[in-house]
């Protein structure tokens, strides 16, 4: 069957893209992940990859044209498939409205294939409710955007906005949390908020209609909204051969209840105190079926079904107490996941080396004694690593079907512990920054993580990661490989150390290091002339005077 | 029957030396008169003066004018003798201070403290809890002043109702004006003193006007008229006793006159009632511009200035110089000018003490309660054991089951099984064994054993000096009550139906609640009223309501509502030990609920509630029969519906044991309250505010720990209906408490 491509929203204010170039014809088989067109938009040129493998069958658009995000750009099918012209029509607008999210009247024009909202997030084309009363004109219905290259859901993590209210556009709408952060989410249109159809706590794929925006007077009927909530979560390639309108709803919709559409979450006081206790944020926590607040046993339930702690975490960490239960927070969650993938699948060796930090730990006093950014172990350990990486390419190596690809910069991650959890930002591009600054960039981001307001952008990509455990005593530890990456580095604390030296016993400050690599893409001789490499970067201090 | 009124006035009043040579009075005694009303006199224009210059504040009803008649009568009793006194009452606390005052220095003292109370200081009689219209040293016979015209009579009756049945030989002199006499409380007060026989002598100082009416016409256009008879005396004929009118103005006409009453009353053991003639040289208060009386009046009254009128019986009789009087005004003058100097410098009351002595403290053992809690369990167990063994065992008639039902309680558990009214005859049977002070009164409680049989036998044991029927006064009942338990008895008045307690609501509150507070602390009203409520007989609105309400929102009241005959025994033992005036309350309905009661002795401690059934889910608050009611609906709660209620019997409503209620909400997190009252501004909005606002040892409120919105279920907003439908629909039920707890889920 075929499956529609539609341009994508590439970055957070991208409205429309101009297709500067078309890298493949009919008949080209593509796989995901392949580069379908270069896109110009507003701030940069980029390339659209397929979001599924197929037959192209057809190519919507041409060479030059701008089009709104959202536009079908393109059809994939079987090699042979038929592409039925009603289907084609129902894609670029110029027939009927059977495809349309809602009985919106149309205009012909192929520049507004779906006039009812040319918000570059709208719902994608599915079939209208049987019955729904039609959309008035000027109402423009807003989906879950892709906030991220990689972003398949998201999680409404706060309503901003509600029923009634005026928005401009850019005003942030949602806090959406995906895989990777929690990210705001603009609206990419002004108006007044006619009806709010996600729900905090729901998990939702990107393109589920979420709001209705619409001039001020306009009033939607009930059943128009209801259906295009039952449209519901729509992939990016609906199939219009499958006429009945999807009514799958996130898992927690059925059972409960909205509390915070925007503003005020009602809980009980018990259950306020309940979630102080156990650290959650009620705003994520939904009441049962018909309630109108949120009750202590809706908490409990939240906490055993892992919600997200309150920022407020690390003062309450300190209460737990044995035999308490506590909710596994998303953080925590991912970095399971994570990590059970990486043991699953990484199949690693271990390196230790002891390093003589004497040199660098006087040569470091003496720096911030004068300057004027404070450079903690971490950032020489990282610049010392982006050193021997630039040496060792092949420890930037990454499994790429039977290639082994190499990064193109050299990108550092940094395991910083939050009151949320474990969090490994990358300091993008180490490669080209001085000690000074990785130094500013990475106190950047450790207060970034400590405030939550990592981006996407920083907690994507990166070919090893420093884990630094010395801070709490730990002399020597081995850490696990951040799937994606070739290895990390566990850092432990510098010890006094009696070390012969010419000769003679010394009182030296010592710090292990250990290095967990992924065999797939390297070997032992590498990664231990790396990690070589790095030891002596470490020990010889003019690398960093220089 | 002696209906004749003796007209004092028409008789010569003998002179002062002859007296003095009868030996009944001495030349000190009478020249002590004349200091007293000096002092009377020129506190009085004091107060005035004061009260212009914001000195004092609040009333100010002067005595000015009417100094014979509190003078001559309080000298004429004696020591140990009781007075009762009104919203005009400087006079009457001057001048019986005067009489217990051994020398000048406890004079001035007295006259000091007098002052200072005015004044709203400290060192004042009741620590400026009562001021001018409240002003009383209890402990010198003083049942008080009242601000409710009339109020004062009733607890004179009871008063001497206590003097009677001491045997002390005591006599009550009750002070009040014109205007009194036409109230109710007059009427049931004068009816059942001379029914009850008591030594009572009203002193009526009829100063013509009650406020700005005269009691019998005046002169002045437009004025109004209070009583269609000149003398008030003629209304002794309406209760059969004797009574004298005398000439307030002439302090040897009042002594003579209240001394003969005195002895006579004494004697007889009967009241008699006095009716001076006089009139206050103030208006009504400061406010107050006298248009009402004429300038001639005023003035022909002002000639027979009762200072005036004994000086110069001492002038003429040549018993003393004019110098002699002049000092004698002096010193009296200088009295006063010490108090006022005294009151002025006094520290005002401490408001950190605002609530002291509003009750006696009482406390309880903490293994009186510890041990009543275990007692309480093994009770419950008794009586459904009770319950289980009148079903189960057989017999020829139910009677006989009963018994054989009873006879295994008492071999199992060692209790016995009593009705509802069984153990509340037995707990006043067995305190009036105890305490000879406990006397009971009201209406049909002797021969008849009470409206609900709940004093049955009690007048064949203890007789009908102790066991009293009264008239149908509900006001006397409770007011004499009051003046009984000020006068050390410790009495139980019953009456019928709570719904009654609206016309003794004055006597209840403003002098059973409030006495102790405004006298200072120096009092204590140790009453019992015992009454019933509730729906359940389908007598309708005037004899089904719940008032509790009305009641817990009196400050100085204790209010009790049992729900077994093993809380209505222990409870009402322990509301009659009490110092504080208890309302207890049973319900009409369970008369007849037969429950354990333990056979040994025991009391159940006041503001301890008794969780009836434990539970993890909900706390129910209740009280009195509907207890029962939501112990049947935990029950099915729990059998059908898997909900565990918590059910909290609060039995004493006043002091209220929220601690009890809390811990349980701490547990449940929702609280349903349970009560056959009105709902607004009840007792059960008035036990979620206080869960609401109770504040937990960890930093937490009641409200912290809710998680649902607190239910309240009462009667409904609706005058009792009769019809047995109607009557079942406007009160909580065992079903309407099972719906609203599932719907709190
Ligand atoms: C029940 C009640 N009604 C009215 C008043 C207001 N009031 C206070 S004193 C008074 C006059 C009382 O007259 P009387 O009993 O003759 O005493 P007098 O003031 O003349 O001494 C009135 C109407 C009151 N205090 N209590
Ligand atoms: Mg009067």
């Amino acid at each position: 069957m075929p499956k529609e491509v539609r341009l994508p929203q590439l970055g957070q204010t991208m409205e429309e893209g101009t297709i500067v170039t078309a890298l493949v014809k009919v008949g080209d088989t593509v796989k995901k992940g392949d580069v379908l067109f270069e896109i110009e938009t507003d701030k940069a040129t980029l390339e659209m990859e397929s979001p599924a493998e197929g037959f192209v069958r057809k190519i919507l658009i041409e060479v030059g044209q701008t089009v709104p995000v959202g536009t079908p750009v393109l059809i994939l099918g079987r090699q042979d498939e038929e592409i039925s012209q009603s289907y084609i029509d129902s894609l670029t607008g110029s027939e009927t409205s059977t495809v349309s999210p809602s009985p919106v009247k149309k205009s012909s024009s192929s520049s507004a294939a779906i006039p009812a909202s040319s918000s570059p997030a709208q719902q994608p084309a599915s079939p209208p409710a049987p019955g729904a009363a039609a959309l008035p004109e000027g109402t423009r219905v807003i989906c879950l955007p892709q906030l991220g290259q990689t972003m398949e859901e998201g999680t409404i993590v706060t309503v901003l906005i509600q029923v009634g209210d005026e928005v401009k556009k850019g005003d942030v709408l949602f806090e959406i949390e995906t895989d990777k952060a929690t990210l705001e989410m603009e609206s990419p249109a002004a108006g007044f908020v006619k009806a709010v159809l996600a729900e905090v706590g729901q998990t939702l794929p990107i393109n589920t209609p979420i709001l209705i925006l619409a001039d001020k007077e306009v009033e939607i009927a009930q059943a128009c909204i209801d259906s295009i909530k039952s449209g519901g979560p729509a992939t990016a390639t609906p199939s219009p051969q499958a006429p009945v309108p999807t009514t799958a709803q996130p898992p927690t919709a059925a059972a409960t209840t909205p509390i915070a559409t925007g503003g005020r979450v009602f809980a009980s006081p018990r259950a306020k105190m309940v979630a102080a206790q156990l650290g959650l944020d009620l705003a994520r926590i939904s009441a049962s079926s018909g309630a109108v607040r949120i009750t202590e046993a809706d908490v409990r339930k939240a906490a055993q079904g892992g919600i997200a702690p309150a920022a407020t975490m690390a003062t309450v960490s300190a209460k737990y107490g044995l035999g308490q239960r506590i909710a596994i927070n998303r953080l925590q969650r991912i970095v399971g996941e994570k990590m059970l993938l990486s043991k699953q699948t990484i199949p690693c060796f271990y390196l230790n080396i002891q390093v003589d930090m004497t040199e660098l730990v006087k040569l470091r006093t003496r720096m911030n004694k004068s300057g004027d950014v404070k450079i903690s172990f971490n950032d020489f350990i990282i610049k010392a690593v982006a050193m021997g990486l630039r040496h060792y390419p092949i420890m930037t190596g990454r499994l790429d079907g039977d290639h082994i690809q190499m990064a193109e910069t050299i990108d550092i991650g940094l395991a910083i512990s939050t009151d949320l959890g474990l969090v490994a930002p990358i300091v993008k591009n180490t490669g080209a920054k001085s000690l000074r600054e990785i130094a500013v960039y990475c106190q950047g981001l450790i207060d970034r993580a400590r405030t939550e307001k990592l981006s996407l952008d920083d907690l994507t990509g990166g070919c090893i990661t420093v884990s630094n455990l010395g801070g709490f005593g730990i002399d020597s530890f081995i850490p696990i490989v951040v799937p994606g990456q070739t290895s990390i580095l566990g850092v432990g604390r510098i010890n006094d150390v009696c070390l012969p030296m010419d000769g003679n016993i010394m009182v030296r400050k010592v710090m292990n290091l250990n290095l967990s690599v992924d065999h797939k893409v390297a070997n032992g001789a590498d990664a231990a002339q790396f990690l070589d490499f790095v030891k002596k970067a470490l020990e010889h201090t003019d690398n960093f005077t220089q | 029957m002696n209906l004749q009124v003796e007209d004092m006035r028409t008789k010569a009043v003998p002179a002062i030396a002859s007296l003095m040579k009868q030996g009944t009075i001495t030349l000190n005694n009478v020249k002590d008169w004349l200091r007293t009303m000096y002092e009377i006199r020129f506190f009085e224009d004091q107060v005035f003066e004061l009260l212009g210059q914001n000195l004092i504040k609040g009333a100010s009803h002067l005595y000015a004018g009417q100094e014979a008649v509190a003078t001559g009568a309080c000298a004429a009793i004696q020591m140990g003798d009781v007075i009762g006194s009104t919203h005009r009452g400087h006079g009457h606390c001057g001048a019986i201070g005067n009489k217990y005052a051994q020398d000048d220095q406890t004079r001035q003292a007295h006259w000091n403290r007098m002052m200072a109370e005015l004044m709203g200081r400290q060192t004042g009689y009741c620590g400026g809890r009562g001021g001018s219209m409240h002003i009383a040293d209890v402990k010198h016979g003083n049942l008080g002043s009242t601000g409710i015209v009339g109020g004062n009579i009733p607890n004179a009756v009871g008063a001497a109702l206590a003097e009677r049945y001491k045997q002390d030989n005591a006599v009550v002199v009750s002070f009040f004006g014109d205007g009194a006499t036409n109230t109710g409380a007059f009427h049931e007060s004068m009816n059942m003193a001379s029914v009850l026989k008591v030594p009572l002598i009203v002193i009526i100082e009829n100063n013509l006007y009650g406020m700005s009416v005269p009691f019998f016409g005046s002169p002045v256009e437009g004025a109004g008229c209070a009583a269609n008879i000149e003398h008030i005396a003629q209304r002794s004929a309406a209760y059969g006793v004797p009574a004298k009118i005398i000439d307030g103005q002439d302090v040897v006409a009042v002594f003579l006159a209240v001394r003969e009453a005195a002895d006579y009353a004494r004697k007889n053991q009967q009241m008699i009632m006095i009716e001076a003639k006089t009139y206050r040289w103030y208006g009504h208060s400061r406010s107050d511009p006298r248009v009402y009386r004429t300038k001639e009046e005023e003035k022909a009254w002002k000639e027979r200035d009762p200072i005036a009128v004994l000086s110069k019986k001492l002038l003429e009789e040549q018993l003393c110089t004019q110098q002699e009087l002049d000092a004698i005004r002096d010193r009296a003058d200088a009295t006063i000018k010490a108090a006022t100097q005294f009151g002025l410098d006094s520290p005002w009351p401490d408001a950190s003490e605002l609530a002291k002595d509003v009750y006696v403290i009482e406390t309880y053992p903490e293994s009186l309660i510890a041990d009543e809690k275990t007692a309480s369990a093994q009770v419950m167990k008794a009586t459904e054991a009770f319950e289980t063994a009148v079903k189960t065992l057989t017999g020829q008639t139910k009677k006989e089951i009963t018994e054989k039902a009873k006879e295994k309680i008492r071999t199992e558990f060692g209790m016995n099984v009593l009705l509802m009214k069984e153990a509340i005859i037995e707990a006043q049977a067995e305190e009036m064994r105890r305490d000879k002070n406990v006397i009971i009164e009201g209406e049909d409680v002797g021969i008849y054993g009470g409206a609900y049989g709940a004093t049955k036998g009690l007048l064949q044991e203890f007789g009908a000096k102790r066991v009293i029927d009264t008239a149908i006064s509900e006001a006397a009942i409770v007011g004499a009550a009051v003046g009984a338990s000020l006068r050390g008895l410790r009495p139980i008045a019953e009456l019928m139906y709570v719904d009654f307690i609206t016309i003794s609501m004055d006597q209840l509150m403003h002098n059973g609640a409030f006495n102790r507070y405004m006298f200072g602390g120096h009092a204590k009203v140790p009453m019992v009223i015992r009454t019933e409520g509730g729906v359940g007989r389908c007598i309708a609105a005037h004899h089904s309501k719940s008032l509790e309400p009305w009641l817990v929102n009196v400050p100085g009241l204790y209010v009790v509502m049992p729900s077994t005959p093993y809380d209505a025994k222990g409870l009402l033992k322990a509301a009659i030990r009490s110092d504080n005036p208890v309302v207890y309350i049973e319900h009409k309905a369970t008369y007849g609920q037969a429950g354990a009661v333990p056979a040994q002795e025991y009391i159940i401690p006041l503001g301890v509630a008794d969780v009836k059934r434990a539970g993890k889910d909900v706390t129910i608050v209740t009280y009195s029969r509907q207890t029962m009611f939501c112990l049947a609906a935990a029950k099915e709660l729990a059998e059908k519906h898997g909900i565990e209620a918590e059910v909290i019997d609060l039995r004493t409503l006043k002091p209220m044991d929220i601690d009890t209620v809390a811990a349980s909400v701490k547990k449940t997190g929702r609280l349903m309250t349970v009560a056959e009252s009105f709902c607004m501004c009840g007792t059960g909005p008035e036990i979620v505010r206080r869960l609401i606002e109770y504040k937990f040892p960890d930093g937490y409120t009641g409200f912290d720990y809710l998680d649902t919105p607190p239910v309240n279920l009462a009667a409904a907003d609706v005058p009792p209906p009769m019809s047995e439908p109607l009557e079942n629909a406007s009160i909580p039920t065992p079903d309407k408490i099972i719906a609203a707890v599932k719907a709190m889920m």
